[in-house]
């Protein structure tokens, strides 16, 4: 499988290349965007052969140790741009989010391999339902994490050129990235698609939990963690909808959201509890 | 037989002496056909813009060619002589595609020239007054300029006020499509942005002035709405980009009055520029989130620099551009060569076989082994023959030798 994964790592740093190559490009050939989508395509459909074969391997949904997490991640976030992001507005976000999934797979080949624990194990394999509610859990939030990239890498490109406008220093990056509003809208929607897929995320691990052992909070960290990142996101839709909240105050809190993803993702690791693995 | 440029353009010569040698578009078609009528040019077409006269000419002699143009202007032989540029072969190949590229333009970069010679280039073709050698040199002009478009960065960033404006909203709102552009007060440069808005998309004009009656008048000719000056506050809010340049002394838009306007904006941003002086935005408009403000130095500071990225470009696409016309020039050279070799072994060849038939009838029947040694003897000559002079030539690079003129006197080659 590793075989699999070095190929996907080379699909997305070549499409990440590729992608560099053309913004800088006074007149970038024509169907730039098409030849790259199915680069980052043809990439993804190699890693989801990798992770169905992995499944069939191990016998379970093969996302519960930190290695794979960080793989199915680069996966979600490549999935990610596939579907949701639009077409041709935003050329500079397709380097970031690819090379965004590089970096978790690299991670993820780097990262030593360990074994399903029994505690998990038995969450998982309880029952039937559990069997199934387990991929939908996992899914629902890596999703939810490649969405809040999407939204961090806007808010990134934002503030970036809203500094540039204001100060009226123009970098040599200025050209090549998308305007203002293309940042806040891509950066808004990401959130808004995000925030309903953590919602789910969340609400499919009450009701793993309520089937597991009747119980649909422990008070597990990470759980405590995705409640306090789940406020962040629903008071900045809150104020975008209400009192039109955008620009930079916006970018900074979906940058602050992140950082309690972040925490969430990886600090819950360190603090214990149950959702050890990611 | 050769390519010759006679032109005349902002770099050589006043607007004086150039409008004296400008065809308009009606004079041009006879004085293309009179060229080749008189024969002063085997094929010509005419550049003639306000910046340039470029006559691009296939002939053999420029001198009668510069004294034709003289004549067909009814002007004394050789008066602008000292700024006329009078160019042969490979300058004259080089200097067609620096024009063609904008290399050679006043604003380098600037995207009109192009068309300008494209068009020039159609009008000869209509007429008929091009032939071969300037379809090719034409073509491959347009396609070294649109090289040096998509390879360097000439063309890629805006140098004038209004432009830079345009595109530093652009940078804001993506696509100016459906915009709302108000104008405040009469400046000329206010007034020449806010028609670069319309044009790449703006939807709506509002025009406020202290004295509606202007407005009202600017508004109709414009083809936008006037706004009374009273109303500013409320309206300011419907506007996207704020385009102000009036003879106030102090500060028509404040820091407080955008604040509020944001607010009913719903935070949708608000683009400002001014290009009065004194200046009437208030800069520090510039502390609030979502609102853009520039003023005139800002606008030129941005111009300037794109002017100077344009030069740093243009010394690149220089490189492009001479090694092209090197290419072209070598690549006409090699043609005519090989053109005139090939006639010079034909007709050695012919004379030879010449020889030969009429020699048979003496020979009686010919074994095909006598037949075939016969022909081997026959090239064998014919190579022998005609290889050093060939060599002699060929090691003459760029084909302007005076054998190669000479073999050409020879075999009147010249039509061909």
């Amino acid at each position: 499988m590793d075989v699999l994964l070095v190929a996907v790592l080379l699909f997305y740093l070549s499409s990440a290349i590729y992608a560099i190559i053309t913004l800088t490009m006074e007149q970038p050939p024509a169907r730039t965007n098409q030849r790259l989508r199915v680069l980052v395509a043809i990439g993804f459909a190699v890693h989801s052969a990798s992770i169905a074969l992995s499944w069939k391997q191990l016998g379970h949904f093969p996302v519960v140790n930190l290695k794979e997490v960080c793989s199915f991640l680069a996966g979600a976030i490549a999935a990610y741009y596939l579907i949701f992001v639009p077409r041709d507005k935003a050329r500079a976000l397709p380097i970031f989010v690819l090379l965004c999934s590089f970096l978790l797979i690299l991670v993820s080949l780097l990262l030593p391999d360990e074994p399903l624990s029994l505690t998990l194990s038995s969450a998982i394999s309880a029952s039937p339902f559990t069997k199934v509610i387990f991929p939908i859990h996992v899914t629902m939030l890596m999703f939810s994490y490649a969405a809040f990239v999407v939204t961090v890498a806007g808010s990134a490109m934002y503030l970036l050129q809203e500094r540039q406008l204001k100060t009226k220093h123009f970098g040599a990056a200025f050209r090549w990235m998308p305007a203002l509003n293309t940042c806040d809208e891509l950066s808004y929607r990401s959130l808004t698609i995000g925030f309903v897929l953590l919602t789910l995320g969340v609400l499919t691990g009450m009701m793993w939990g309520s089937q597991h052992d009747g119980r649909f909070w422990h008070n597990d960290p990470k759980e405590v963690l995705a409640l306090v990142t789940w406020f962040v996101y629903l008071a900045m839709i809150h104020y975008r909808v209400t009192a039109g909240w955008r620009g930079r105050r916006v970018a900074w809190m979906a940058i602050g959201g992140f950082v309690a993803v972040l925490v969430t993702f990886i600090g819950a690791r360190a603090m214990g509890g149950y959702h050890v693995f990611g | 037989m050769s390519i010759v440029l006679l032109g005349i353009n902002h770099h050589t010569a006043p607007v004086e002496v150039r409008e004296q040698l400008a065809f308009t578009e009606a004079e041009l078609p006879d004085a293309l056909q009179a060229m080749i009528q008189n024969q002063a040019a085997q094929e010509c077409l005419i550049v003639s813009t306000c910046n340039r006269v470029e006559v691009i000419a296939e002939t053999a002699d420029a001198n009668q060619l510069r004294d034709f143009v003289y004549e067909l202007k009814r002007l004394p032989l050789n008066c602008f002589n000292s700024h006329l540029l009078q160019l042969t072969d490979a300058e004259a190949i080089k200097h067609t595609f620096r024009v063609a590229s904008s290399l050679d333009s006043m604003i380098v970069g600037e995207p009109q020239i192009l068309g300008q010679v494209k068009d020039a280039f159609h009008a000869a073709q209509t007429i008929g007054t091009v032939g071969h050698t300037l379809t090719r040199l034409m073509n491959r002009a347009f396609a070294v300029a649109k090289k040096v478009r998509n390879e360097t960065g000439i063309a890629a960033n805006a140098v004038s006020i209004s432009y830079v404006a345009v595109e530093l909203a652009r940078k804001v709102f993506d696509t100016l499509d459906g915009t709302t552009v108000m104008l405040l007060g009469a400046g000329e440069m206010a007034e020449l942005a806010a028609k670069h808005f319309i044009t790449n998309g703006a939807k709506k004009l509002l025009i406020a002035n202290r004295t509606y009656e202007k407005a009202q008048t600017l508004a109709t000719e414009m083809n936008g709405e006037a706004v009374p000056f009273e109303t500013l506050d409320k309206r300011l809010a419907e506007a996207d980009i704020v385009l102000c340049s009036t003879g106030a002394t102090h500060h028509l838009i404040t820091s407080k009055q955008i604040e509020q306007v944001l607010e009913n904006r719903r935070y949708r941003p608000i683009f400002l520029i001014d290009i009065s002086v004194p200046r009437n935005i208030d800069p520090a408009i510039s502390h609030l989130d979502n609102a853009f403000v520039f003023d005139i130095d800002d606008l030129e500071a941005v111009a300037e620099a794109n002017l100077q990225e344009r030069q740093r470009e243009a010394e690149r696409a220089e490189l492009i551009v001479s090694a092209e016309a090197e290419r072209f020039a070598a690549s006409l050279a090699e043609g005519n060569l090989n053109q005139v070799i090939g006639v010079f072994r034909r007709e050695v060849h012919q004379l030879a076989t010449a020889e030969l038939e009429r020699t048979r009838k003496r020979l009686g029947q010919l074994t095909p082994e006598q037949e075939d040694a016969i022909q081997i003897m026959l090239n064998s000559i014919v190579n022998k023959f005609t290889h050093p002079i060939i060599k002699q030539l060929r090691e003459s690079e760029d084909g302007h030798s005076p054998y190669l003129e000479a073999f050409r006197e020879f075999y009147h080659q010249d039509k061909e």
